[in-house]
């Protein structure tokens, strides 16, 4: 049963084509990320009236589908703006604001579930505004979003097989590219799955251990 | 100021037919939602049973949905089963692809609903004489979906976005596929993806407010 | 006044210098010939057993390169996506198998055939379609956004029974056809001979030709540049002129040539 062509090459091949997909959301969770906790702040601090036009564009980027923010994008800055950007920069732009659309979220959230009374009185002790946010806010709203990004670095992982629309050579991709040489649809397809599987369900237990241990029971 | 001619009438002068594909977009979404609540609360009962085996069944399925992406499932299901002999139409296939994406998704947010829920009740109603099915179904369900309500919102809003990657499988009656059809043929693509994007935000809007309404309609108390 | 003299001239030869650069002299100064190829569209362009574009495009491309002086890059684009990698920039020249319609045209530049296709019906051995006429009423499909899918779109609507499916690639086309999900495509007879003769997709084969036009196919490029237009036109007929078109047929496809010429009409 399991006589396949598959040679070393094309494990080498697909090998490329996980890089690329790690790559991919590595730079996207990474931007994504440190855009998010600025978006996440500024949203808590201007609250729902100034932030209007923020929340109002993070909003698009988790209302439209990401094939669509893909080619949409593509489309704009290719043939509008004629910037002459490769595939893989167009996906990491999409997937990092992807990200901190809903990485905004995710530190709002955390930001808001730090009492109020330990914040005031962090700032009746004297603390500035950064030192309270620094020292006070941040180790406690790290706790509280921490899984929800574990779980949000993990969906980008997934997501990221839809960048072969700006022709980016991920896993998927690679996979299919051998499904058409070989036929052996079932084998390559259990591979590619396999993999994803094997990345993202350790970190997702992970992520669950440490909402269990940092939870307040 | 651009270097590039506009022609918003020609995307336009399509919304019929965009309008069409957003009608079946919306069916695919609604229908794999009642499939994928239906299935994640058998999947929980699974869980709750103490079987084994069914137990096992529930975890697996919770997990390879949760921790591979919705494209490989949805291409599983058309050319994985395909290859046994196993053909399902492309509706179908992104229909099933979805289901099982939601599912697995719905049935992890219905746990953690449940261990919201004490004990208590359901030791109060099974005090009160219903049975094991009974105190499940008529006291501790309603709640639970009351629990999960939002994130329950969350993965409609997901489903209908997913329905776009059912060009893989040969679907081109949905809207995305319909806009990429019209994109063959007139290589307008800006402006009709951007018109498709409007479309998908405002049917994502209204499904995100109509919940918030039947929220608070339905839980009052 | 003299270093200002100097200077004026320089400024002027400085612009100058852009406003009379094309697309063609901007090739030849990079030293790059960027080629959107289709790599999922045996034996114009498919990937070897290292995974290494080959193909009659492929070669095309090459020759276009070495006759330009410069490096060529093949650029692999899927079906849907040759013009759009064009308007942005991607690509400096669309090598694809591209047909020549008016529609497109409105778009890009295309130079005159470099290759024609005559389109043929390859069908499920299982599912009893034996020419043309038998697909009607049976689920058929073909690659988005090709000639051939517009076509039978358009024809499967006409006869009002039956179904199309778009694919996204053409390797899915085969497989979902290999695999019973479609009865038959319609495709050019060399990617239907090519697949069919790999052995890949068991249990199909070709039961004839599809009433549609021959299928000229031209290279494109940005709809403004007609100097490298008209280089292109040149170099397409020199590659039919120096016998290197026929020597790349009998390489890639073998059998009768292609006559690239529409009688009765000059060009």
């Amino acid at each position: 049963m399991f006589d396949t062509a598959l040679t070393t090459a094309d494990f080498i091949f697909l090998a490329k084509g996980a890089g690329m997909t790690i790559v991919v959301t590595a730079i996207s969770v990474l931007i994504g990320t440190v855009l998010g906790v600025i978006f996440g702040v500024l949203r808590y601090q201007l609250g729902p009236i100034w932030a209007a036009p923020l929340i109002f564009v993070l909003d698009i980027c988790r209302s439209i589908p990401l094939l669509i923010q893909l080619v949409l994008t593509n489309a704009f800055l290719g043939t509008i703006l004629r910037l002459n950007l490769s595939g893989f920069t167009v996906a990491c732009i999409v997937l990092s604001m992807y990200t901190a659309a809903y990485c905004a979220e995710i530190v709002r959230g955390g930001i808001e579930a730090v009492p109020a009374t330990t914040r005031r009185a962090a700032r009746s002790l004297g603390m500035t505004w950064g030192q309270d946010m620094r020292e006070i806010v941040l180790p406690l709203a790290t706790r509280i979003a921490l899984p929800s990004w574990i779980g949000l670095a993990l969906g980008v992982m997934k997501d990221s097989a839809l960048v072969y629309v700006v022709q980016v050579t991920e896993l998927l991709k690679s996979t299919q590219i051998l499904i058409t040489r070989l036929q052996e649809p079932m084998l390559l397809l259990l591979i590619c799955g396999a993999f994803y599987f094997v990345i993202s369900f350790p970190l997702a237990r992970f992520g669950g251990y440490l909402e269990k241990r940092w939870s307040n029971d | 100021m651009f270097n590039y001619t506009f022609q918003w009438k020609q995307a336009f002068a399509r919304l019929p037919q965009m309008l069409d594909g957003a009608a079946v977009t919306m069916q695919i979404a609604i229908l794999s939602m009642v499939l994928g609540i239906l299935l994640a609360i058998t999947l929980t009962m699974f869980r709750l049973s103490g079987s084994r085996i069914l137990s096992a069944i529930a975890r697996t399925w919770v997990e390879v949905a949760r921790n591979t992406p919705a494209l490989f499932q949805i291409y599983m299901m058309h050319f994985g089963l395909g290859s046994f002999g196993l053909h399902l139409s492309p509706f179908l296939s992104i229909l099933l692809g979805i289901t099982f994406n939601n599912a697995g998704y719905l049935a992890e947010n219905f746990r953690g609903a449940l261990k919201a829920i004490p004990e208590t009740q359901t030791r109060a109603a099974r005090s009160l004489g219903f049975g094991a099915a009974g105190a499940f179904g008529y006291v501790v369900l309603p709640q639970m979906l009351r629990i999960a309500f939002l994130p329950m919102t969350n993965q409609m809003v997901w489903a209908i976005l997913m329905t776009s990657l059912g060009v893989t499988v040969g679907m081109n009656a949905d809207l995305y596929g319909v806009v990429q059809d019209l994109n063959a043929l007139t290589f307008r693509t800006f402006e009709l993806f951007a018109l498709a994007a409007v479309i998908f935000y405002l049917i994502t809007k209204i499904i995100t407010i109509g919940a918030r309404l039947i929220a608070a309609r339905l839980f009052r108390y | 006044m003299n270093h200002k003299f100097v200077v004026g001239l320089l400024a002027a030869a400085a612009f100058a210098a852009p406003a009379q650069a094309d697309k063609l002299d901007d090739i030849i100064a990079s030293g790059t010939l960027r080629c959107a190829v289709v790599l999922d569209f045996p034996p114009m362009g498919m990937r070897d057993e290292n995974n290494n574009p080959v193909g009659f495009d492929v070669d095309y491309c090459n020759d276009l390169a070495a006759a330009l002086g410069v490096k060529a890059e093949i650029v692999e684009t899927p079906f849907p996506e040759r013009i759009p990698a064009l308007m942005s920039g991607r690509v400096d020249v669309g090598v694809a198998s591209t047909s020549d319609t008016l529609e497109r045209a409105k778009t890009v530049g295309m130079t005159i055939p470099y290759f024609a296709f005559e389109m043929a019906v390859t069908a499920n051995d299982k599912s009893g379609v034996k020419s043309f006429e038998d697909m009607k009423g049976k689920t058929v499909g073909a690659t988005a956004g090709t000639f051939e899918a517009i076509a039978l779109e358009k024809q499967v609507q006409e006869w009002g029974e039956g179904t199309f499916r778009p694919y996204q690639t053409q390797a899915d086309v085969f497989l979902a056809l290999s695999q019973g999900q479609l009865d038959a495509t319609v495709s050019t007879s060399t990617v239907a001979q090519s697949n069919v003769k790999t052995g890949n997709f068991p249990g199909i084969s070709v039961v004839g030709k599809a009433p549609f036009d021959i299928d000229y196919v031209a290279l494109f490029t940005d709809r403004h540049e007609y100097g490298l237009l008209n280089y292109l036109n040149l170099f397409v007929n020199q590659q039919v002129r120096t016998g290197r078109y026929a020597e790349l047929y009998e390489k890639w496809v073998g059998g009768d040539l292609p006559d690239l010429t529409v009688s009765g009409v000059y060009r």
